[in-house]
């Protein structure tokens, strides 16, 4: 989380800054995620799972943040992929999406970015993910999904 | 509507709701005894005027009508004395008291939810009016029409008469109009004097008979009201008050120089002996109904100022934050005064001082524990109501006799008991209370049957049952008509009575073949036992045929802390309410005997019980799968008891107990046997077993 830093795609001069919005990026799996910091609450690395029976297996279980129980949803294992085993660079982002708190468990995060909401463009329908609604391709080439929060917490 | 409207229109609720709840005991008492009291009457009189003039304020005119009436109904009944009217006008009275109470309180209920308000009211009114009329017709004779010509003549009198002698006495004047066609002007001036008096302001008004004369409205409308000040600093405030009351058109000062010169001791005794005079020509009804009006109000207020001295509302969200910080401070005390790094030091002073802290910790507890807590006397006098009406169309004469109505529970529980003590209360009179005097007479009992509704006290819970003196219930009816229902499980013969008075409780059942408004619908008792299990509570039922029946619900005090066993299995933390441990035993493989389809099971004193792996249940890893390596915890809750097959007891805690993130109810948790969880000393967190559901989820994989 050290290298966290923040950096502007550019934008046009003159630009209103309405259509701009920050985004937290996370890595998972080797893709590279994007979600509003509207919705992130926190960031933590050192955790305590308390496991839950009879649920999904993408429900870690709950942790204690602060008095506040919240659930814990693997991010790799809610997307249908393999599970890994969790590093030291596996974090717990927090969210709020609609007064429901959930933490996410993702790889890494990697940076906080100022994006053109106008330069999101939808991911093509025949290769429509779960969870995922938009993406953005990068000067570099990178490309960044948005998460999909209110799908993420709606079932 | 902005923040002052809406703690205004929050205060209002609040007080019009106390208001009708009040009326509603009233009106059952008084309809016990079949009269009203002269202070029944004064206090029916108030508590619509309150109401009324409050309504007003808020500009709810469907409300304000309905009160408007009806105290114009106790207006006439005050003056004329209760004593006037006859029987079947008194029960009339009662009739329309109850369903103008209701009506009120419907519409209280839409401003809550924010629907528009019933504006066509003039069927009712007409119905308060039709009743007016019939009382007041019936004993209109020589007297009434003195009475009321000398009101008139009295009300000319005060008119001429008041306008200079104020004018006299007074300095300075306010002279208000009020918007044309904006309604009940003298309530209006009722309200700029209120807030006038709370100013603590010395002043004088005129009409000064805006509380007890709805006449005086016109006088307002024609000659404006006026209100006199005696110094100009007074004027002042008493201008300001008026320029931030509602409704009104127009108002100016007015100095009165004549006045300003003479002494300050004499023209109010002048003013008290001319108003004496005023009154006196005036025959004695109004009189009397302005003496009688002016000790009431007296009465009324000096309550009114105690009460707001010891008494708060505070919205509960605040007091369950509150709660949720105590439990916080709690957890976090043995969080600070176990920690590990303290281990092996002797810390005398800290030790000391920690102790110190315990103890305020659980006082602080204690006092947040019992800011919950509310008696029960509040759904209990809601049952007499219930009884009442029932009374009525089911032409059954019942009582219903509380005990214990002082017994406090925890809010939530109080909520949550309201709709099952209905349904059961409602059972008990439909179903359980003879239908003919005849067959109570013919089996020896109290023409009149009785309901006793109880609370009681045991160590941490509460026991609430609702007993009836009736038939009681025939126990082979029940079992027919449960297996022409197809609910039972086994053979009819191995019933027993308390299993088959548990088939009541069953989803579809209900004895009564016909139908009736008040039960029968074959949705009573399962909800019932639904509701109150939702609450951590027990439902049972006991009856004899020919004596009566009695349902116990058993409650547990508050649902936010419980004494709990930390068991682990495996590496996980999990915690059982005490209150469903019967014991806790080791146990050998030997002891253990397998039912035909392999299920295990172990005799405890003389009756074999089901056994449930917690660690098969849960699929845990790493956990005793050897009988003799573990503990056996024999447990019970409500109908069902097993033995639950864990680990290790770690100890005894009171644990705060918290729901479970609401993103997780979708995944049906309740089910798996879960009901809540509690964050350990440590920080991490013990999940608390629903023991009643983790059997029902463990037969589900059996």
């Amino acid at each position: 989380m050290a290298e966290t830093t923040v950096d502007i795609i550019e934008t046009d001069e003159g630009q209103s800054s309405k259509s701009i919005q920050r985004f937290l990026t996370f890595v998972s799996d080797n893709i590279t995620f994007g979600v509003s910091t509207d919705y992130v609450i926190e960031i933590i690395s050192s955790y305590m799972i308390c496991t839950l029976p009879m649920v999904p297996d993408y429900i870690k279980g709950i942790i204690n943040l602060r008095g506040q129980t919240i659930p814990i949803i693997d991010i790799r294992l809610r997307m249908g992929k393999m599970p890994q085993d969790y590093t030291d660079a596996t974090c717990i982002i927090i969210l709020e999406i609609k007064d429901i708190s959930v933490g996410i468990v993702v790889d890494s995060v990697t940076q906080v970015l100022d994006i053109d909401l106008d330069r999101i463009s939808p991911i093509p329908t025949q290769n429509q993910q779960e969870l995922t609604s938009s993406m953005i391709s990068r000067e570099d080439g990178s490309v960044i999904l948005f998460l999909d929060c209110e799908e993420l917490i709606s079932q | 509507m902005d923040a002052s409207m809406e703690s205004l229109l929050e205060t209002y609720l609040f007080e019009t709701n106390s208001l009708l709840d009040g009326l509603d005991e009233l009106l059952i008492n008084a309809e016990k005894i079949g009269d009203f009291s002269e202070d029944d009457v004064n206090e029916i009189f108030r508590s619509m005027h309150t109401i009324k003039g409050s309504s007003a304020m808020l500009e709810f005119n469907g409300l304000m009508e309905i009160a408007h009436h009806i105290e114009d109904l106790f207006f006439y009944i005050r003056e004329n004395g209760i004593d006037s009217l006859d029987q079947t006008h008194k029960s009339e009275l009662f009739n329309l008291m109850f369903k103008s109470t209701d009506k009120l309180r419907s519409e209280i209920e839409k401003v809550e939810n924010n629907e528009p308000l019933e504006t066509n009211i003039d069927s009712f009114v007409g119905e308060i009016n039709g009743l007016l009329k019939k009382i007041s017709g019936e004993s209109s004779d020589a007297d009434d029409t003195t009475n009321s010509s000398s009101a008139e003549t009295s009300a000319d009198g005060t008119k001429s008469a008041a306008i200079p002698v104020s004018a006299g006495d007074v300095p300075y004047f306010i002279h208000i109009y009020f918007e044309d066609g904006c309604g009940m002007e003298n309530l209006r001036a009722f309200m700029i004097v209120n807030a006038l008096q709370e100013r603590e302001l010395n002043f004088t008004y005129y009409p000064d008979d805006i509380d007890s004369n709805p006449d005086s409205a016109e006088k307002i409308i024609e000659d404006g009201f006026y209100i006199g000040f005696h110094t100009e600093d007074e004027l002042g405030k008493g201008c300001t008050v008026v320029s931030n009351a509602q409704n009104i058109r127009s108002y100016e000062t007015v100095q009165n120089q004549e006045a300003s010169a003479p002494e300050e001791s004499e023209p109010t005794e002048k003013a008290a002996s001319v108003e004496k005079n005023t009154a006196s020509p005036a025959a004695s009804a109004p009189a009397k109904g302005k003496s009688d009006a002016a000790p009431a109000k007296k009465k009324e207020v000096a309550p009114h100022g105690a009460v707001k001295q010891d008494l708060i509302s505070v919205n509960l969200s605040k007091l369950d934050a509150l709660m949720a910080l105590v439990g916080e401070i709690v957890i976090t005390e043995s969080m600070v005064t176990s920690s590990p790094d303290l281990q092996g030091l002797n810390l005398d002073n800290f030790n000391k001082s920690a102790r110190q802290l315990r103890k305020l910790t659980d006082d602080l507890q204690d006092i947040a524990m019992s800011l919950r807590m509310v008696s029960v006397s509040g759904v209990f006098q809601k049952m007499n109501r219930i009884v009442r009406d029932m009374k009525q169309n089911l032409n059954r004469d019942v009582r219903l006799t509380i005990i214990g109505e002082n017994t406090e529970v925890d809010k939530t529980i109080v909520d949550g008991i309201g709709d099952p003590l209905m349904h059961i209360v409602r059972n008990a009179i439909d179903h359980g209370i003879e239908e003919n005097v005849e067959d109570r007479i013919a089996a020896g009992k109290d023409p009149q049957g009785e309901v006793v509704l109880s609370a009681t006290h045991t160590g941490s819970e509460v026991i609430i049952s609702v007993s009836d003196d009736g038939r009681g219930m025939d126990t082979d009816a029940i079992l027919a008509k449960a297996a022409r229902n197809g609910i039972l499980t086994k053979p009819e013969s191995d019933y027993s009575q308390k299993e088959i008075l548990m088939l009541l409780m069953t989803p579809g059942f209900s004895t009564n073949t016909e139908v009736t408004e008040y039960s029968g619908r074959g949705v009573g008792l399962d909800v019932v036992k639904k509701n109150v299990e939702a609450i951590g509570g027990v439902v049972t039922i006991t009856s004899e045929l020919g004596k009566g029946s009695c349902t116990t619900l058993k409650i547990p005090l508050t649902l936010a802390i419980a004494d709990g066993m930390e068991i682990s299995v495996g590496k996980s933390i999990f915690t059982v309410p005490i209150s469903n441990i019967r014991q806790s035993f080791k146990a050998t493989e030997e002891d253990i005997v397998l039912d035909p389809a392999g299920h295990e099971m172990i005799r405890c004193m003389d009756a074999f019980y089901p056994i449930v792996r917690a660690h098969e249940l849960y699929n845990i890893p790493d956990a005793c799968t050897k009988i003799d390596d573990g503990i056996l915890m024999w447990v019970d809750a409500s109908d069902k008891s097993y033995c639950l097959f864990v680990d290790k007891l770690i100890g005894e805690h009171q644990v705060v107990v918290k729901p479970l993130p609401p993103y997780l109810q979708q995944f049906h948790i309740k089910d798996s046997g879960i009901s809540g969880c509690t964050i350990l000393g440590d920080g991490n967190i013990s999940i608390i077993l629903d023991i009643a559901h983790v059997y029902e989820a463990a037969r589900g994989i059996f």
